[in-house]
């Protein structure tokens, strides 16, 4: 084991939650909305499906080597070279959405609250801010997550409180106008995110208690589902059709909010308080890619290659994407083909795999190797 | 990286000329005498009174003046054996007979007589003897019991603990009267030999608890040991954090309170502040006022306890932050007085909530360290600067006044010195972020502190349970204080054993 932390399920469910969701509250909504419109409500429901899914083959796999993430077990499925280059595809993937998911963080915070301070400035002091927590492993990740998530989840009931007297619960009628057509497409996006919850993968091998790590999984995922089930249902109910032609909808949403004078321009607020989910989404990709990086070179410790690492997510961050709309188009058209290849498809076929492999050697138990 | 500063030098025999003292007492009596005075060469208060007992045998008593009761050697001891008549000599068991005193002990080297001499018990050795007697004489001047000046109570006891160890032990055996209540004494220190006391209750506190408190005290190799300060960054768990992991009282009912959680309580000889833990950040925001008071007000008090350490830590910062960054965020009104408010200082408002919280910084240190008569005038001299002269010279804006105000009264609202001190001063760092950048710096701010008390630890407690990692059942005493019929189970670093504290179901209500 390259870390020594223990964590609960329950706090491994506050950790993948923000994983999915604080970027999908970003873009999911806009993508959704082009495709369906008023029905983006529905769009995550089918998206979610994905979710579990992944989350049930991954538990699966977990299941038959219980002490390994998946850069150490691919071995005992493919074998040693090939999975030494699946585990070479994952910690490129790690590193790319790391990056991503920097960028992401970079125009909307930087856009929205920092417009003046220079790129590197807020990528480069989110990555130490991240490599702060990695240092103390999981188990601060845990811990960290138990403080932030409740933080990061209160607003979504408080705003929609806030903004009760704006909303119009007839601008979702008539449902499913178009057919069926446009609500899958619209749930492709969705259904990237929450293949997401692949992260599970890197936090078994560490739980507590790990029976209950599948109910706490499907418990997120379900979070997740009905967290954006209700803020799509809340740009729809506000804005109507016009929800697509926002970038960020939820966001503008909140713009809208105007109590008695006082609370207004709120916006900046519920950034703040995005940022703590949006840390914790980073803190995870770049924990998985560290730690996958240490087990897929079968080293002692993986703490020494925090930072450089960082220096690496920092410049795949200011690599990666032009402008907005450049990433945004990209969100729409690649990234629900790209994401759940690399998290639903390939987890799969080593699940398939692993199982044809055990049924020939019925007799023989899956090699349990611990490193304690 | 530290490791190479952690090598200790090889502990050496601290007095020197000493290499006599482990050696036994010698039969003969002028022996004893050389060997003791040059044991205590140079010792001005060291008194060698030779007599004889009952006329015959030659005996000596050694002891310090001042630690001895005087009185009491005279008429105890000196009267009764001086006065006899016996006509043959008599031996040491004999002589301790006729002494009128509950607590002689016999001392057999050089080294016991030393530790009962300077310990204030005098020494009687007799001719032809190969130890002599401590007699448990031991007295000097203590402070008397007074109420903690540094842990004021509305309700509850008024007595506080003295320098005096015996007594500290005496008024928690008070408190906590079952025989469970055991103490694990060792002597650090070795210049001062200061005693030190583990207390702790048989059967709640966790052994290996008790074990890595004794495991981490018996490391501790200085040369004296003069507050319990001194152990407190010897032993604990994260040296390198302003959060204090180790939490210091001076009021028996907190230590007995501490005692009756699982946690431990070490005592330090020649202080009243003694040491308790396992603690967590939840610990220091309960005064002991929580548990004596109702339970509903003692709970909105503490919820405003935690409110008011975030307005202390993160006002400043937040007032830079918007007045610099965000002002979109205030409303027009408000932004028009700001505005119109902030027209004559020449700082940005990084540079005037730096200026004002250190001048306030500076009045609260200068105010502490002074006599009741000069703090007056400090305080005077405070409030004029900060509050008026410098509004109306235009160094700083009235609303910064307002936020220096808030934000002192708010820091200190936290009831542990220790950890309201560790709060005032992470706000500075979080300020410098909020002016650089923004909002986005006061989260960085928040993450970083929380992420390092994430990391923290005491003696293996998560410094932030019950709260992350989340402990259901511990809720009850942090955020808020439940009713004491709801306090059935102790805190969880007890382990599993002896969980219950009262009986279920004691709430008062009517018979059906």
């Amino acid at each position: 084991m390259h870390d020594k932390g223990r964590i609960t399920a329950y706090q491994m469910a506050l950790m993948i939650y923000p994983t999915i969701y604080a970027t999908a509250v970003l873009m999911v909504p806009a993508i959704t909305g082009q495709y369906v419109g008023r029905d983006s409500w529905a769009a995550p429901i089918l998206g979610s499906l994905n979710g579990f899914f992944t989350a049930y083959v991954l538990y699966k796999l977990h299941k038959m080597y219980p002490n390994e993430s998946l850069i150490q077990y691919s071995k005992h499925i493919i074998g040693h070279f090939l999975s030494k280059i699946l585990g070479l595809f994952y910690l490129f993937f790690f590193l790319y959405m790391c990056g991503f998911i920097l960028k992401e963080y970079y125009f909307f915070v930087g856009i929205s609250l920092l417009p003046k301070t220079p790129m590197i400035a807020i990528i480069g002091s989110t990555v130490i801010m991240a490599s702060l927590a990695i240092t103390g492993g999981v188990e601060v990740l845990g811990r960290a997550s138990q403080l932030f998530i409740p933080i990061f989840i209160l607003p979504i009931p408080i705003f929609t409180i806030m903004l009760l007297k704006d909303l119009d619960p007839k601008n979702v009628l008539p449902i499913l106008e178009h057919g069926l057509l446009p609500l899958l497409q619209g749930s492709a996006a969705p259904q990237a995110w929450f293949s997401e919850v692949f992260l599970i993968s890197m936090f078994l091998p560490f739980l507590k208690d790990p029976e209950k790590g599948l109910k706490w999984s499907f418990i997120s995922v379900f979070a997740v589902m009905l967290s954006l089930v209700s803020l799509n249902l809340l740009t729809t109910f506000l804005f109507g059709e016009m929800t697509a032609s926002y970038t960020f909808p939820v966001f503008k949403a909140v713009r809208f909010i105007s109590l008695s004078d006082f609370f207004e321009h709120l916006e900046a607020g519920i950034i703040t308080i995005w940022i703590l989910g949006a840390y914790i989404k980073i803190t995870v990709f770049y924990y998985a890619l560290v730690l996958g990086t240490a087990q897929w070179l079968n080293l002692s410790d993986f703490k020494p290659i925090v930072l450089p690492f960082g220096i690496l997510i920092s410049l795949f961050a200011i690599w990666e994407f032009a402008n907005l709309q450049e990433q945004f188009e990209f969100s729409k058209s690649i990234f629900p083909f790209y994401v759940p290849f690399m998290l639903t498809v390939l987890p799969t076929i080593l699940l398939i795999i692993a199982k044809i492999r055990t049924r020939n050697t019925i007799k023989k138990k899956p090699p349990r190797i611990s490193n304690y | 990286m530290f490791r190479i500063l952690k090598k200790r030098p090889q502990k050496q025999h601290p007095i020197e000329g000493m290499s006599n003292r482990n050696l036994p007492l010698s039969s003969e009596l002028d022996k004893n005498l050389q060997i003791l005075k040059s044991i205590y060469k140079g010792c001005i208060d060291v008194i060698y009174h030779p007599f004889l007992i009952a006329g015959k045998t030659k005996a000596l008593l050694v002891y310090i003046d001042g630690l001895s009761d005087t009185e009491q050697i005279d008429s105890s001891v000196l009267a009764p054996l001086m006065s006899k008549t016996i006509d043959k000599s008599i031996n040491l068991q004999e002589t301790c007979e006729n002494i009128q005193l509950s607590n002689i002990r016999v001392v057999k080297t050089y080294d016991d007589c030393i530790k009962n001499i300077s310990n204030g018990n005098p020494i009687l050795l007799m001719e032809h003897e190969e130890q002599g007697a401590a007699l448990g004489l031991a007295k000097w001047d203590k402070r008397s019991i007074i109420e903690p000046e540094s842990e004021s109570v509305i309700r509850g006891p008024r007595e506080g603990f003295v320098e005096t160890l015996g007594v500290n032990i005496s008024m928690l055996r008070r408190k906590i009267r079952s025989p469970n209540l055991k103490m694990i004494k060792m002597n650090i220190g070795s210049y001062s030999d200061t005693s030190i006391i583990i207390a702790y209750i048989e059967g709640i506190a966790n052994q290996s608890l008790i074990d890595e408190v004794q495991n981490r005290l018996q490391k501790v190799e200085v040369d004296s040991v003069l507050e319990s300060g001194y152990i407190e960054e010897l032993i604990e768990d994260n040296v390198f954090s302003p959060f204090p992991q180790l939490l210091d009282t001076e009021r028996p009912d907190v230590a007995s309170a501490n005692l009756l959680e699982g946690r431990v309580v070490i005592l330090v000889d020649g202080t009243p502040f003694v040491l308790i833990a396992p603690v967590s950040f939840f610990s220091f925001f309960q005064a002991p006022d929580d548990y004596y008071q109702r339970y509903l007000i003692s709970s909105v008090i503490r919820i405003m306890r935690l409110f008011f350490m975030l307005i202390s830590v993160f006002l400043p910062s937040l007032y830079v932050a918007v007045s610099s960054f965000h002002q979109e965020m205030v409303p027009t009104t408000l932004l028009l007085s700001m505005a119109s408010l902030r027209e004559s200082v020449p700082f940005t408002a990084l540079i005037e909530a730096l200026i004002m919280e250190i001048v306030f910084e500076a009045l609260r240190e200068a105010g502490l360290r002074l006599p009741k008569q000069i703090g007056a005038a400090v305080s005077i001299v405070g409030a004029l600067v900060i509050g008026q002269a410098a509004v109306q010279a235009g160094l700083v804006s009235p609303l910064m006044v307002i936020v220096v105000a808030i934000t002192g009264i708010a820091s200190f609202m936290v009831p542990r010195y220790s950890e309201g001190i560790a709060l005032r001063l992470i706000r500075f760092p979080i300020m410098m972020l909020a002016g650089t950048m923004g909002l986005h710096g006061l989260v960085f701010g928040f993450i970083a502190i929380v992420i390092h008390l994430c990391k923290l630890r005491s003696f293996g407690v998560p410094y932030l349970s019950p709260i992350a990692p989340t402990i259901g059942r511990e809720m009850k005493d942090a955020f808020i204080r439940s009713p004491w019929w709801m306090l059935n189970t102790r805190p969880h670093l007890t382990g599993r054993i002896n969980k219950y504290r009262q009986a279920p179901n004691q709430q008062p209500k009517p018979k059906k």
